[in-house]
C-alpha cells in the first residue's frame, strides 16, 4: 500500500511539470509577441550552430545585438541575469534569448527551473 | 577597475602601435599593470619595436587553442623600472603565420571572440592586471573588430588627413555606435597646434566631425619620427611633450567610471 508521502508527492510532481509546461508555453508566446512587435524580417532563416562571429552581431536588428552582445560578454546567463545587464524586462530579454536560440545562435539549457542561455564556441569546427 | 582599451583606426600610419606601446608604458609607470596585444596579424610590430627576442608561443597560438595565455606573455617590466607588471602578448612575424591567420573562417572568428572576452577572467581577474592595451590592424578586419567588442574603451588614432576622417566618421557611426563602445578619438601628427587658439579650433572642429570625445592632440614630433619606432618614449624622455600628453591621457583614461 502507498504511504501517505508517496501519494502526497505525484500530485506535486504533476503541478511541477503543469508549471514547466506553462514555463515553456509562455515562452513562446513571448517570442510570438516580439516577433509581432518588431516583424518578421528580423527572424533571420535558422540554421543549426550558425556562429555568432562579429559580422553576424553587426548584422543584427539593434535590440537582438544587445542581447546577443551581453551574453556574449557573460558567457552563460539566464534571461534575467541579462536583464540586470540590459536594463530591459525580463520578459522582453526572454524573448529574444528564445528567438536567439531558434535562429541557431544561441544553446539553451536547463537546470531545475531555471534556463540559461550560452554561445556554444568550442564545439563548432572551422579553422 | 580595470579595463580592456582597443587601439584602432580607419586607416594604416595613423600612429596606433606608437600609442599602444607608450600608453600601455605611461599607464606601468603610473602604477599599473599592463599588458599590452598585438592583435595586428597582418602586420606585427611589436616583436620588432620593443625589441624582445623570438617568442616561444604567440597570440597567434592562444587563440589558436594551442597554448595557454600564461605561456604567451612576456615580462618586459624591466622597460618601465617601477614594481608595476609590464608584459607584452605578441602576434607571429612569421609569413606562414601571417597567412594562416588571413585565412580564418567565421567559426574561428567567433571562438577567437569568446578566448579574447576569457582574457578579462584570466588575466584582470586572475593574474591582477589592470589594463589590457589591443593594438589592432587598421580598418574592418576581423581581429580589429574582435578587439573592439571585448574593449571597454575603443582608442581611435586618425589624423586631418581627408580619406581618414571621412573613413573614420564612418566607422564611428557604422561600427562602434552599434557596438555601444565607450570611444575617445586621439589626433595625431596635427602640424600646428603652437597657440591655444589653434588647439581650441581643433577641439571644436573634431567634436563637430566625430561627435565623441578627444582625448588628445598629439603634434607632429620630428623627435619620434628620427627615433623610428625602437624608443619607448614616455621612460626615455620623461620630460617630452609626448610624454606629457601621454601622461595626461592616463589621468583621464584612470577616472573613467
Amino acid at each position: 500500500m502507498a504511504t501517505p508521502e508517496a501519494l502526497g508527492r505525484k500530485p506535486l510532481q504533476v503541478l511541477e511539470k503543469i508549471r514547466e509546461n506553462l514555463e515553456r508555453l509562455n515562452e513562446k508566446i513571448e517570442v510570438m509577441i516580439e516577433l509581432q512587435k518588431h516583424g518578421k524580417k528580423d527572424m533571420l532563416p535558422p540554421m543549426a550552430d550558425a556562429p555568432l562571429d562579429v559580422m553576424t552581431l553587426l548584422s543584427m536588428p539593434d535590440h537582438l545585438r544587445k542581447t546577443a552582445m551581453t551574453l556574449c560578454r557573460m558567457g552563460r546567463a539566464t534571461a534575467d541575469e541579462i536583464s540586470g545587464q540590459t536594463k530591459r524586462a525580463r520578459a522582453v530579454e526572454s524573448a529574444y534569448l528564445n528567438q536567439l536560440v531558434i535562429m541557431g545562435y544561441l544553446k539553451k539549457e536547463r537546470t531545475g527551473r531555471k534556463a540559461y542561455f550560452y554561445v556554444e564556441r568550442e564545439n563548432q569546427g572551422g579553422q | 577597475m580595470g579595463k580592456i582599451i582597443a587601439v584602432h583606426s580607419y586607416k594604416g600610419g595613423t600612429g596606433k602601435t606608437l600609442l599602444s606601446i607608450n600608453l600601455a608604458a605611461a599607464l606601468a609607470k603610473h602604477g599599473k599593470n599592463v599588458c599590452l596585444f598585438d592583435l595586428d596579424f597582418r602586420a606585427p610590430s611589436l616583436s620588432t619595436l620593443l625589441r624582445v627576442e623570438k617568442a616561444e608561443h604567440y597570440l597567434n597560438d592562444y587563440l589558436n587553442n594551442t597554448s595557454d595565455i600564461s605561456k604567451v606573455l612576456i615580462d618586459i617590466s624591466d622597460r618601465v623600472g617601477n614594481s608595476s607588471k609590464f608584459f607584452v602578448a605578441l602576434a607571429n612575424p612569421g609569413t606562414e603565420a601571417i597567412r594562416d591567420m588571413s585565412g580564418k573562417d567565421r567559426k574561428w572568428e567567433m571562438r577567437a571572440l569568446g578566448r579574447l572576452l576569457a582574457l578579462r577572467t584570466s588575466l584582470m581577474d586572475g593574474q591582477g592586471f589592470d589594463y589590457l592595451i589591443f593594438d589592432t590592424s587598421p580598418g574592418l578586419q576581423y581581429s580589429s573588430i574582435n578587439a573592439v567588442v571585448s574593449a571597454d574603451l575603443v582608442l581611435v588614432a586618425t589624423t586631418f588627413d581627408r580619406s581618414d576622417v571621412d573613413g573614420t566618421r564612418r566607422m564611428l557611426r557604422e561600427l562602434y555606435d552599434l557596438f555601444e563602445k565607450k570611444t575617445e578619438v586621439v589626433l595625431n601628427k596635427v602640424l600646428d597646434v603652437s597657440s591655444k587658439t589653434s588647439k581650441d579650433d581643433i577641439q571644436t572642429k573634431l567634436k563637430d566631425i566625430y561627435q565623441v570625445p578627444l582625448l588628445g592632440i598629439v603634434p607632429c614630433f620630428c623627435d619620434i619620427l628620427k627615433a623610428q619606432g625602437g624608443t619607448i618614449f614616455v621612460q626615455e624622455k620623461p620630460d617630452h611633450p609626448f610624454t606629457r600628453i601621454l601622461n595626461d591621457m592616463v589621468n583621464n583614461i584612470s577616472s573613467f567610471p
